[in-house]
């Protein structure tokens, strides 16, 4: 099976800043990827080369055949690429309809179909009943959920999801997680996952990619992943490595 | 080529005392994110209250710089407490839209005070040294523009320095990168703006006090300094004093130089095109941060 | 409710100007006519300030290319205005969107600079281009027309019901915009250009091009403008430089619409109603008489302007009107 994302050798620098060095991995259809790394690592980095608002030094991206290393963030997504942010970002002046129905045009030009489809995917990501809210006045759950929402609009075929969690209480979470696992087997979308919990990270993610100071240290299964003794270290300092 | 020579010579002369016109709205805006259509208005006060100390009590613009500086920082300080502050956290057209208002307040003010008339100052100590010139390898200086230029320039030193090196500047630089942050280190953003705003009007009126040297004054001269202001301080990348300063050495050596080969009306027109030259190929300006 | 305001401020636009003919004075429509250039010019900008959310400050260069690009087709082609109308939109919009589409790299404050710097070499340009007439500009001969639809096709009302005529041409051009920026705001244009406004990377993100749709908006803004131009053109029977080219034409609606609500279809028509007449009646009763020339009437218009700026800046849409008026229903059940 030819992978949906292949990033080869990917290098991103900031001045004096390593951001990503050398960073190689696929994804294939249908999975969902765990990217993991204590802070700084370069995750968000990597994602913002994938979804086009950076381009590497070195390296290429592939994305579902084609090369998408120098391609625009809007071209990106009408290849089939959606994100959402670490930070959230709403349309907040527009309502949470309206937010969504934006990212449904990018697939019609029709208002009232993509009216219809903004409602389903309100629907689909329990926001029901908050259509003509203004999304600066959701709570930050509910943004993250319309931010969600919007990304699905687009019909992706891949889906980054940048801290998704963070900043949620337990319970809002736990939802979160039903919610990608729902869009996973559902609407069959490939999903990577930027996350600092592990609780929520391994049991979601069918492989586990770990990046620590730019570099890709460890690339397998979530069990294979927490035995890894480059990641333990990274994490945890030397004193625990040999455990 | 000694043409040439002169009118970069010129333009430089002219440049450092743009540059003292566009400094304060390097503050409020560049540092401060406000817009203010009324900058040149400030202008255009300092002109006017050297020409009335000067037609009045016969006090040299030079030497008015100093109640001229004192009283329009009190200004600058009532319009931001009673304005600008209300505006400041809405939309930036609002910020726009109250500017322009105080635009036709000041300026219609003054045409109420002292009708649209042109006026001049006579005899003033730069003037009388008119006639005096000093020559380097075949480049004239005129003496009255020289000194104004240097003026102008030891007063921006002193502002760059006061923001550089001194707390009241750090906190200023402070304010504008973070409020919050700068709160939690016991600097308090209100007073910081309206110092900001006295500041700014203050520096433009005492160039506006020195120009009176050698432009009419009259109450609409105001806008053509404000548009040349913003495209100065955009040109120089926002907040970077230094940025200004080049910029606006750049600006006034572009006008004179268009002024030997074109008509007058089109100096500032070539100012504007090198801005989007300049624009397109380093969308921050020269100095600016992005 | 609403559509009751509607109702009632269509027909008093239209009856308006009536009783004042009948009475013999023609002031009154001109003040009417400028109402409506304005409001018709702050629903133009709206597009490019309030939805894309750009900083504008020289559509009126489009509004100048519209009455030159309609006043150099009937003076040199016979074209008429009903035809040069839309041509000078044309040209405006297409002009504008060469000119913007390098400046879309430009971000916030430097792209609001770079839209005065057109403006900036716009001025000298249009004083010494000898085709379109230098600093003398155009002169529009008025052709004595047969009847009133041909009068109105080609702009040029003449006799007793001239400021009648300009004044429900103003207003037939007015109510087209209006349907025109309705229909935009309801459309995919209108969805993307208020995503931009609000985020421009997200918007990039689900896969809105920014660059080109801000174009887009300012090209809407341009043709709007443009006709404005060609029907101000008409009005004033002569086109020059230092008029068409005058700041005023942008800040004007600008003021209007920030003061209606910015962003709000009805923002630039509310404040162009508002502010228009304050103006006038302050130029007339302030500015003439003993007060005359000493800008009395100025100083007032800016002193408003400055209060409501200060106590409503979210603009005069955006008091609780319906509250008010929901109240005032209750009171009477």
């Amino acid at each position: 099976m030819t992978a949906l994302l292949s990033v080869e050798a990917s290098t991103k620098r900031f001045g004096g800043l390593l951001a990503n060095r050398d960073v190689s991995l696929t994804m294939d259809p249908g999975e969902i990827v765990g990217l993991i790394g204590p802070n700084g690592a370069g995750k968000t980095t990597l994602f913002n080369c994938i979804s086009g608002y950076m381009h590497p030094d070195t390296g290429r991206i592939v994305f579902d055949g084609r090369d998408i290393t120098h391609t625009r963030p809007e071209r990106i997504c009408h290849a089939g690429v959606a994100r959402t942010w670490q930070v959230v970002r709403a349309f907040g002046r527009m309502s949470a309809l309206e937010n969504v129905v934006c990212g449904a045009l990018q697939r019609t030009n029709r208002i009232a179909e993509a009216r219809a489809r903004a409602r389903e995917l309100l629907e689909f990501t329990e926001l029901r009943g908050k259509d003509d809210m203004p999304a600066a006045t959701l709570t930050l759950a509910d943004k993250k959920r319309l931010e969600i929402a919007r990304a699905l609009a687009t019909r992706p075929k891949l889906l980054l999801l940048d801290e998704a969690m963070s900043g949620l209480t337990p319970m809002e979470t736990a939802a979160a997680v039903r919610l990608v696992r729902r869009i996973h087997a559902e609407l069959k979308v490939t999903i990577c996952v930027v996350e600092h919990v592990m609780e929520v990270v391994m049991p979601l993610s069918h492989r586990v990619v770990v990046l620590d100071y730019g570099v890709k240290i460890a690339d397998g299964t979530p069990d294979a992943i927490v035995r890894d003794e480059q990641v333990i270290r990274a994490y945890l300092g030397e004193r625990h490595a040999a455990r | 080529m000694t043409e040439l020579a002169q009118a970069v010579v010129n333009g430089l002369q002219m440049g450092f005392l743009y540059a003292l016109v566009a400094v304060g709205l390097t503050i409020i805006w560049g540092l401060m994110e406000m817009i203010n259509f009324a900058h040149g208005e400030f202008l255009m006060l300092g002109m006017f209250g050297a020409w009335w100390l000067h037609a009045g009590y016969r006090l040299d613009p030079l030497l008015s710089i100093v109640p001229i500086a004192l009283v329009m920082y009190a200004f600058g300080v009532l319009v931001y407490r009673q304005l600008m502050r209300r505006v400041q956290g809405g939309d930036p057209f609002t910020q726009i839209f109250a500017t322009i208002g105080l635009l036709f307040l000041l300026q219609n003010a003054v045409v109420a005070g002292f009708t649209s008339d042109y006026r001049f100052v006579n005899d003033t100590f730069l003037q009388k040294l008119g006639g005096a010139r000093l020559t380097v390898s075949g480049v004239t200086f005129a003496v009255p523009l020289l000194l104004a230029a240097g003026l102008a320039l030891v007063l921006f030193l002193a502002l760059y320095l006061l923001i550089e090196r001194t707390e009241f500047g750090l906190a200023l630089q402070a304010t504008s990168e973070d409020r919050d942050a700068a709160r939690l280190v016991g600097i308090r953003p209100q007073r910081m703006f309206a110092m900001a705003w006295g500041l700014g009007a203050a520096l433009v009126a005492i160039a506006g006090a020195i120009l009176v040297n050698f432009f009419s004054v009259y109450p609409q001269v105001g806008l053509q300094f404000t548009v040349l202001a913003y495209a100065i301080v955009a040109l120089g990348g926002f907040g970077s004093i230094l940025g200004t300063l080049l910029a606006a050495l750049l600006v006034g050596v572009i006008q004179s130089v268009t002024v030997v080969y074109l008509p007058p009306a089109f100096k500032d027109a070539f100012v504007f095109a090198s801005y989007l030259l300049i624009g397109l190929l380093r969308p921050q300006g020269l100095f600016g941060r992005f | 409710m609403a559509r009751i305001a509607l109702i009632i401020g269509a027909l008093a636009a239209v009856l308006y100007p009536i009783p004042l003919q009948i009475q013999g004075t023609t002031y009154y429509q001109t003040v009417g006519f400028l109402v409506f250039v304005n409001a018709m010019l702050g629903l133009g900008w709206n597009v490019i300030g309030g939805w894309a959310g750009q900083f504008d400050f020289g559509p009126q260069v489009f509004f100048a290319v519209g009455a030159y690009t309609a006043a150099l087709l009937y003076v040199k082609l016979g074209v008429d205005a009903w035809l040069g109308l839309p041509i000078a939109a044309a040209v405006a919009a297409l002009i504008c969107a060469v000119l913007t589409y390098p400046l879309t790299r430009l971000r916030g404050h430097y792209f609001a600079i770079s839209t005065v710097a057109i403006w900036m070499i716009a001025q000298p340009i249009g004083a010494t281009w000898e085709y379109i007439g230098a600093a003398q500009g155009l002169f529009i001969p008025v052709k004595p027309r047969s009847n009133v639809v041909s009068a109105a096709l080609s702009l040029q009302f003449a006799g007793p019901t001239k400021a009648l005529g300009y004044y429900y041409a103003a207003l037939a051009l007015f109510a087209l915009t209006l349907g025109l920026m309705a229909w935009v705001e309801r459309s995919k244009l209108g969805f993307y250009f208020r995503a931009i406004r609000d985020d421009q990377e997200a918007a990039e993100g689900i896969g809105i091009d920014s660059r080109l749709y801000k174009v887009i908006a300012r090209s809407i803004t341009a043709a709007v403008f443009g006709a404005a131009g060609v029907l101000y053109a008409f009005w004033a029977l002569s086109v020059f430089p230092e008029q068409v080219l005058e700041l005023n034409w942008s800040t004007l609606p600008i003021m209007a619409t920030v003061v209606g609500g910015i962003g709000r279809l009805w923002g630039p028509v509310l404040g162009a109603v508002i502010l228009i007449p304050i103006s006038q009646i302050m130029s007339t009763t302030l500015g003439t008489g003993p007060l005359a020339g000493r800008g009395i009437d100025l100083i007032v218009y800016g002193l408003i302007i400055v209060v409501i700026a200060a106590f409503r800046p979210t603009g005069l849409l955006s008091l609780p009107w319906a509250r008010w008026f929901g109240r005032r229903r209750s009171a009477l059940a």
